[in-house]
């Protein structure tokens, strides 16, 4: 009895306490609702304004979450956190837009961070979107229109970008003739896939730079075995590959190309190609997978890939090239950059050359996507001046200018990969490429170029100017080379890229278009079952492990996924 | 009430941490009633549509399922087991140490590592069992070949298991020590004049002793039947060894932060509750029943 009784005086309490609770949040809600109407009152009171950098008369607050990594540059003050970039204050000057962060965290743990602030409903003025979140926030009417705002505020400048491709990627991110979001999209054929290989062991074997896959085969295998870097130690593996099979680097996709095979863009996305029958086919089933998967098999066996690849992801693998641990990755055009500078100042012997994927009779072509979009800048409905996202773009683009040099240091505290939203010129790269080149060749010691794509070209003209001098007075032997090397020379990344897009050495991927319901349903488990199926194989279970793949992926999903997109391409493909 | 009145500050105590429940343990359950919806996040719980068991036939007939339930079963009763028989021989065995500064030694060195996150010694244990780890270390100077044992679906289940056990048993063996230390030391006064060695002692004091102890931790720990121990899984597993070592929480995990199936993860979360309740019922009931011994 005595115990029920303080049962019942415990609950008694705790509902009391909960009723209590209850009522002073409500209280604080309704209280907060009420300062922020008046002050949203007052912003949608501003003067019109004008122009796309014309400064607001009255502070308008803007808000974004955001995921960030490390400044690049060493010269960043220490302790600089994404809030105070410089950038922020420089707006606030120029166009009068404070930017209030609801919150800021490691890139790593941003989606799962914005997942739960989706969520929760708890979402900021201006959106930057992956693919996926745009269509889902589109469909629930999240999204606003800002078709009137870009034809007003847009730069020219901004138009420009967006209508490099003829307003493809625009149009992809409308609906209705409604625009619900700006694509930062890039030249697609930055995607593709190049070998990149240690000509100096190749030297030191006497080998020729491999051609076909046979070839590579026998280069990979010299690679482990005859002691390509003499040292007098078995310590070397052919291949680099880290645990997901289908990435951003370090993976095989490039691989497959080779036996005109194509399964992935990377990140885990089945790639669709066109059959002959003029339907989009998925690539990752395709019987010449099979060839592809018996050598990787193959290769675990001999060797050439790392034992334990299937426990490593990227950092490792980086460890493993920066150590001179192994000679051969298939990879993007930035790999001079990052991580094969770290190499190169390790090892001032290492020479890294790209050259064009092997494939089964010669070189081979490489998967290209159709739209190269990581982020898509969107803008909440609830948003008061949807107009001041334009402009943000509008003054990020201008802040290239050759006027701007002189406060845009990063020991200022300016980092440009903490603010957003951030659009590039789409042909960025190529501009450098032209622009650089055409400096040099003209003996030129500066940069006369004179527009917004200024302080990009000309940090590039400075890593060749001290690479070609010998100089690492600002930055290592390696950072200089790999500046060059990705962007500027001949044979470099994007120089062997742009022989290949002129060669038409490449197999378009079709599909772009928002993941299908089905994709969305079913991917994860799709994925997971590739993961493990080609793991396994690779690993050494008999090959035939492929057809049955194939049978569980049709009927697991994969049949409605392909009628889906195939659906698409029929009736909304930008052909 | 003339109880309450004289009790008072030890109920007004108990208050912060009834609010904490409340708010932490039972508001979010208000939150499964994701589980029968077809959940959009922006929409919120009272705009979703309902689409009343769904959810659940959808995971049900996900052709992992059962494979993820199997697994979570095998590996989670292995850990429930040995969390008990472990702590329990190391605690009897720290019972007969007689030099003190020895023996807080060893219960120190056997309770540190769980204080330690998956997050850091996850990463020690892959590197221990690497193909040029110390294990092998000692695997190849036996003579075998070297085993790949994060990439074996025979040896991880195992490594799972038992590195969670190491991690764990100090807890349980700090409290089944403390429990011995409270039987009454006339019991083992009488047993010695009744001509009882130490091993008699132990069966027939020491273990009756704690009997309820060792009741009480395994009925607690029925509850988590179905929690087979997701930061370690997640942090040690690939993709080699799926088969054997994805379980219900893995699972639940790429389901709603990947694949965004609130609804559907909802759902398994349910289920791996009511499964735990019946559980935890079943067995305190008999332990009530047989033992006569209650928590309550």
């Amino acid at each position: 009895m005595k115990s029920s009784k303080t049962l019942k005086t415990i609950l008694l309490l705790s509902m009391v306490m909960a009723a209590f609770t209850a009522c002073s949040s409500k209280g604080s809600d309704s209280a907060s609702t009420g300062t922020t109407t008046p002050s949203g009152e007052t912003k949608t009171e501003t003067a019109a304004p004008e122009g796309p950098l014309t400064k607001y008369a009255e502070p308008v607050e803007v808000t974004e979450v955001m995921g960030f990594r490390p400044a690049e540059d060493p010269r960043t003050p220490k302790g600089l956190t994404p809030d105070k970039n410089a950038y922020l204050q420089q707006l606030k000057d120029t166009l009068n837009i404070d930017v209030k962060y609801k919150w800021t965290v490691p890139s790593d743990q941003y989606e799962q961070k914005f997942a739960l602030a989706m969520a929760s409903g708890d979402l900021p003025d201006i959106l930057e979107l992956g693919q996926k979140d745009f269509e889902k926030l589109r469909k629930q009417d999240m999204l606003a229109d800002l078709s009137e705002a870009y034809e007003k505020y847009a730069s020219p400048e901004l138009k420009k970008y967006m209508e490099s491709d003829g307003g493809f990627s625009m149009k992809v991110f409308s609906k209705d003739g409604k625009q619900y979001g700006i694509p930062s999209f890039e030249d697609p054929f930055l995607s593709t896939q190049l070998l990149w290989i240690r000509k100096d062991w190749l030297d030191n074997l006497k080998l020729q730079p491999p051609t076909t896959m046979e070839e590579l085969d026998k280069v990979a295998e010299a690679f482990v075995k005859n002691d390509p870097d003499q040292n007098g130690k078995a310590d070397t593996y052919g291949v680099a590959l880290q645990k997901t099979l289908f990435f951003w680097g370090f993976d095989v996709r490039g691989f497959f190309n080779g036996f005109n095979a194509y399964p992935s863009v990377g990140d885990a996305q089945t790639a669709w190609i066109k059959g002959n029958d003029g339907k989009l086919v998925p690539g990752l089933i395709q019987p010449e997978m099979k060839q592809g998967l018996s050598m990787l098999q193959s290769w675990y066996q001999r060797g050439i890939l790392n034992k334990e690849f299937a426990l490593k992801d990227e950092n490792k693998v980086v460890e493993d090239i920066t150590a001179g641990k192994v000679g051969i990755s298939y990879g993007e055009w930035w790999y001079p950059a990052w991580p094969l500078n770290l190499n190169v100042d390790k090892d001032p012997k290492a020479n890294w050359i790209a050259i064009q994927i092997p494939s089964l009779s010669g070189p081979g072509k490489s998967l290209v996507p159709k739209l190269r979009s990581g982020r898509i800048y969107a803008v909440n409905k609830n948003m008061k001046n949807p107009e001041a996202a334009i402009k943000m773009m509008n003054f990020y683009i201008e802040m290239g200018k050759k006027k701007y040099t002189e406060i845009l240091k990063p020991e200022k505290g300016f980092v440009y990969n903490w603010f957003n939203p951030r659009i590039y010129n789409p042909a960025q790269i190529d501009t450098i490429y032209t622009e650089v080149n055409k400096a040099l060749a003209a003996n030129q010691t500066e940069i006369t170029l004179d527009d917004e794509n200024y302080i990009a070209v000309k940090d590039v003209f400075n890593y060749v100017k001290d690479y070609q001098s010998g100089s690492t007075k600002i930055a290592s032997k390696g950072t200089n080379w790999g500046g060059y090397f990705s962007r500027v020379a001949e044979n470099g990344g994007w120089g062997l890229t742009r022989q290949i897009k002129e060669k038409q050495a490449f197999v378009s991927n079709e599909f772009y278009g928002i993941p299908t319901s089905t994709q969305v349903e079913k991917g994860s488990q799709l994925d997971k079952l590739m993961q493990e199926t080609f793991t396994k194989i690779i690993l050494g279970a008999p090959i035939d492990e492929f057809d049955k793949f194939v049978t569980s992926w049709k009927t697991l999903g994969g049949d409605k996924i392909t009628e889906e997109v195939n659906a698409w391409y029929n009736e909304q493909a930008v052909k | 009430m003339k109880l309450l009145r004289k009790e008072y500050p030890l109920h007004l105590m108990l208050v912060p941490g009834v609010i904490l429940t409340l708010i932490y343990a039972y508001g979010p359950m208000a939150g499964l009633v994701m589980a029968f919806q077809q959940f959009e996040p922006l929409s919120g719980f009272f705009k979703s549509e309902w689409v009343g068991f769904d959810n659940f036939t959808y995971v049900f007939n996900l052709p992992d399922f059962n494979q993820v339930l199997w697994n979570t079963i095998v590996i989670s009763l292995f850990k429930m087991v040995l969390f008990l028989v472990v702590p329990l021989i190391l605690a009897l065995l720290l019972n007969e140490v007689t030099r003190r500064w020895f023996s807080r030694f060893i219960q120190s060195a056997i309770f540190l590592p769980f204080f330690l996150s998956w997050t850091v010694l996850g990463g020690v244990i892959i590197e221990l069992f690497s193909l040029d780890g110390p294990v092998n270390g000692i695997v190849k100077s036996l003579g075998s070949e070297p085993i790949m044992f994060m990439l074996n679906n025979d040896w991880f289940r195992g490594i799972i298991i038992g590195s969670d056990v190491w991690k764990g048993m100090g807890y349980n063996m700090i409290v089944m020590l403390a429990a011995i230390t409270g039987i009454n030391a006339t019991l083992y006064e009488a047993a010695e004049v009744d001509g009882a060695g130490k091993w008699k002692q132990m069966i027939h004091i020491t273990l009756p002793g704690i009997a309820p102890i060792i009741i009480l931790l395994g009925v607690l720990s029925l509850g988590n039947v179905l929690n087979a121990g997701f930061e370690q899984i997640l942090i040690m597993y690939n993709p080699t060894v799926y088969e054997g070592a994805d379980v219900i929480d893995t699972f639940v995990y790429r389901l709603g932060m990947f694949s965004q199936q609130f609804g559907p993860a909802a759902a398994v979360g349910l289920f791996k509750s009511v499964i735990s309740l019946g559980l935890v019922s079943i067995t305190y009931y008999a332990a009530y029943k047989y033992n006569n011994y209650r928590i309550f």
